[in-house]
């Protein structure tokens, strides 16, 4: 399949003169939604390939269902029916006639059975062999073999917690884990399935809740424990590799600003890391991804203790939400990377040999009350004001008058800055906030604007406690914040025509059009140049 | 301008008269504020006495009323009592992971009254007022509805 896909030397070199390049696959498919999804189909219309967008009944109107050449229904609302079903993706894949399927990340990325389906129905799955996700894909696999490869690991269980045959692990085992621990689930990542324990006697409360998330998440209730790091960084390294055995090392990200385990603002290069630990933490990075057979994207995640320590976390074989950081310090496209290189094109040495320039820094805009202990909410977003300029991106799942389904993950957009160093990208990324204005449902706008005016951010000294200890909820109200909304509000109300039934509110007649013209221009009069 | 009344959480707010607000998209709320040396982008939704404003990313209600409004739903709720039942609802749908708490609890403002898991994520529902549980509508394993009536608080 590889070497049948790659075009001979003479005819790429009278492609690339022509200014055409010969797509990699005619059609391909998306298994995925949102925001992700509407990224691949911008990849696939600049790699010239025809995409297919997947949508449950919840999506049928949604960003990415029109924004694809194509589009296939794969069932009702909830995911287990629609993203998360192998038959539904694979069978809307032969129907739209798609050569190849690219998981997104999260659903069935880095689904093994999915990927080996994919294989089995003549199509090119977007990501590693079926094998490698398996070894992967079991947390505690990849611990053992990491550790075997002479990579740090974190100290804690090398076996799960409550074997399959119901037994548990020795009393002594756990004990010598140390505390406090996390429980973790053995299936997968993004803080589904996690707990802290204090203690021995904590183990017990939390493992069923725990259980249940794991399996909801990831169809797999296998929890295993790990010694606590605290504090830690989290920073982790990205890769890309062919089929040909080449693999690219690009720089790390620092992803520490979190909640519930779960990464809000990610940022590179990492301003914890020196170049002394950037050159070690490629060669873990290496030596983790020399455990599997590996092609395409993936991120090898670690932990960095105060001490400059690191130990490996996971190695997820997918493309990160927060690729895009790195793909703007790059100046590659990791997404037209993964589809070239899942049709056998070898990695060049502009890619091989890339050098990351600059800063960039991601702001994740989730549809979560940051007041209300970041729980996720749900309604339409009315309003949608993004940011432009120089040197900003934005990666967005919806626009104006997007119902959210609330089925799904409450990300509604990325926020990307890029500028010469640090503090420029800082002050870009505070501009960019600014900006950016979001209206029908609450966002974590206001802790992203908190936090880019927060001390140990700005001058990069930060650990993935920050949001736990100094957010919390948030500031309350500031007398100035009260008074100026209910500036805005009075003014809003005094403007608009009285509601029916309810003549002039005991007040005065409402404003002719002509009236609020009038009012409009004398306003634009009063202000400053 | 009408005398009207702005309030937040039932208080009183004078606006500033020097932060002057210009529409940049009226059909999507979209609103210019400032006083010629700052400036903020806000959204402003509602109507009648109900307003949202969203200010600085965070979303503010403002109550915005004539004298004669305010008179009469103060009016209004000095005969309903402060103290009534409040219904607590599901924001979400969801399923049911745990009740904590039993009919005829004591809570106080704030206390987790049950936890609901929704987009694969624990929300712990916490109590709006301090008061005692009755009505408990909803059991463990339970998938609910948005809206739907979880408890009641006393």
């Amino acid at each position: 399949m590889a070497t049948s896909r790659s075009e001979p030397p003479s005819l790429r070199k009278d492609e690339t003169t022509s200014g055409v390049r010969r797509p990699p696959f005619g059609r391909l498919l998306i298994a995925n939604r949102g925001e992700i999804a509407v990224r691949i189909i911008r990849a696939c219309r600049e790699l010239g390939i025809e995409s297919v967008a997947t949508y449950s009944d919840a999506d049928a109107d949604a960003l990415h269902t029109r924004a694809a050449d194509r589009s296939e229904r794969i069932g009702p609302a909830p995911a287990a029916e629609s993203y998360l079903s192998i038959d539904a993706v694979i069978a809307a894949a032969r129907r739209s006639g798609a050569e190849a399927i690219h998981p997104g990340y999260g659903f069935l990325s880095e689904n093994a059975d999915f990927a080996r389906a994919v294989e089995a129905a003549g199509l090119v799955f977007v990501g590693p062999p079926p094998a490698t996700l398996e070894s992967l894909g079991d947390k505690l696999a990849a611990r053992r073999s990491v550790s075997a490869a002479g990579v740090p690991i974190v100290p804690g269980l090398l076996v799960p917690l409550v074997a399959d045959d119901g037994g548990s692990v020795s009393p002594g085992d756990v004990a010598e884990v140390g505390f406090p621990a996390l429980l973790k689930a053995a299936a997968g990542g993004g803080g589904r399935g996690m707990r802290r324990v204090e203690d021995v006697a904590g183990i017990e409360g939390a493992l069923a809740g725990a259980r249940r998330e794991a399996l909801a998440a990831f169809g797999d209730g296998t929890l295993y424990l790990e010694r606590l790091i605290a504090p830690a960084r989290h920073v982790e390294v990205q890769l890309l590799g062919d089929r040909h055995g080449n693999l690219a090392v690009l720089g790390e990200r620092e992803c520490s600003v979190q909640r519930r385990h779960q990464k809000l603002v990610e940022e590179s290069p990492s301003p914890a890391v020196t170049p002394d630990l950037r050159s070690q933490l490629a060669e873990s990075a290496r030596r983790v991804a020399g455990t599997v057979a590996f092609h395409s994207a993936a991120t090898v995640e670690f932990l960095v203790d105060a001490d400059g320590g690191h130990y490996f976390l996971e190695m997820n074989t997918r493309l990160q939400v927060e690729h895009g950081v790195t793909e703007l310090v790059t100046g590659l496209d990791l997404v037209a990377w993964q589809i070239r290189v899942a049709a056998g094109e070898v990695l060049p040495p502009s890619v091989l040999e890339a050098t990351p320039r600059g800063h960039a820094i991601e702001a994740r805009i989730y549809a979560e009350d940051p007041h209300g202990g970041f729980a996720p909410v749900s309604g339409t977003v009315t309003t949608w004001c993004m940011p432009e300029g120089p040197g900003i991106r934005v990666d967005a799942g919806v626009t104006a008058d997007t119902p959210l389904p609330g089925a799904y993950d409450p990300l509604l957009a990325k926020l990307m800055v890029h500028a010469e160093d640090r503090p420029a990208a800082v002050a870009r990324l505070q501009r960019a906030l600014a900006e950016t204005a979001i209206g029908g449902v609450q966002t974590d706008l206001s802790f992203l604007r908190w936090l880019v005016d927060e001390l140990g951010f700005r001058a990069g000294a930060y650990d993935t406690g920050i949001v736990e200890s100094t957010w919390q909820n948030g500031p309350s109200l500031s007398a100035e914040e009260r008074s100026l909304a209910a500036t805005v509000a009075r003014w809003a109300r005094a403007q608009a025509p009285s509601a029916p039934g309810m003549p002039n509110d005991g007040a005065v007649a409402p404003p002719s059009a002509w009236q609020l013209q009038a009012r409009r221009e004398a306003v634009d009069r009063r202000r400053p140049r | 301008m009408t005398d009207y009344e702005p309030s937040i959480d039932g208080e009183p707010v004078e606006p500033t008269a020097s932060w002057v607000p210009t529409w940049i998209d009226r059909e999507q709320g979209l609103v210019r504020v400032g006083d010629g040396e700052q400036m903020e982008i806000a959204v402003v939704e509602g109507a009648g006495t109900d307003w949202v404003v969203t200010l600085r990313g965070r979303r503010i209600p403002v109550a915005v009323r004539t004298w004669r409004e305010r008179v009469l739903a103060e009016a209004e709720s000095a005969s309903r009592g402060h103290d009534g039942p409040i219904e607590v609802r599901a924001t979400l749908p969801g399923l049911v992971v745990a009740v904590a708490v039993r009919e005829g609890d004591d809570v106080s403002q704030g206390a987790t009254l049950l936890t609901l898991e929704a987009m694969k994520m624990q929300n712990e529902v916490r109590s709006p007022r301090s008061g005692r549980v009755a009505g408990i509508a909803v059991e463990a394993g339970q998938a609910v509805a948005a809206g739907a009536p979880l408890l009641r608080i006393e």
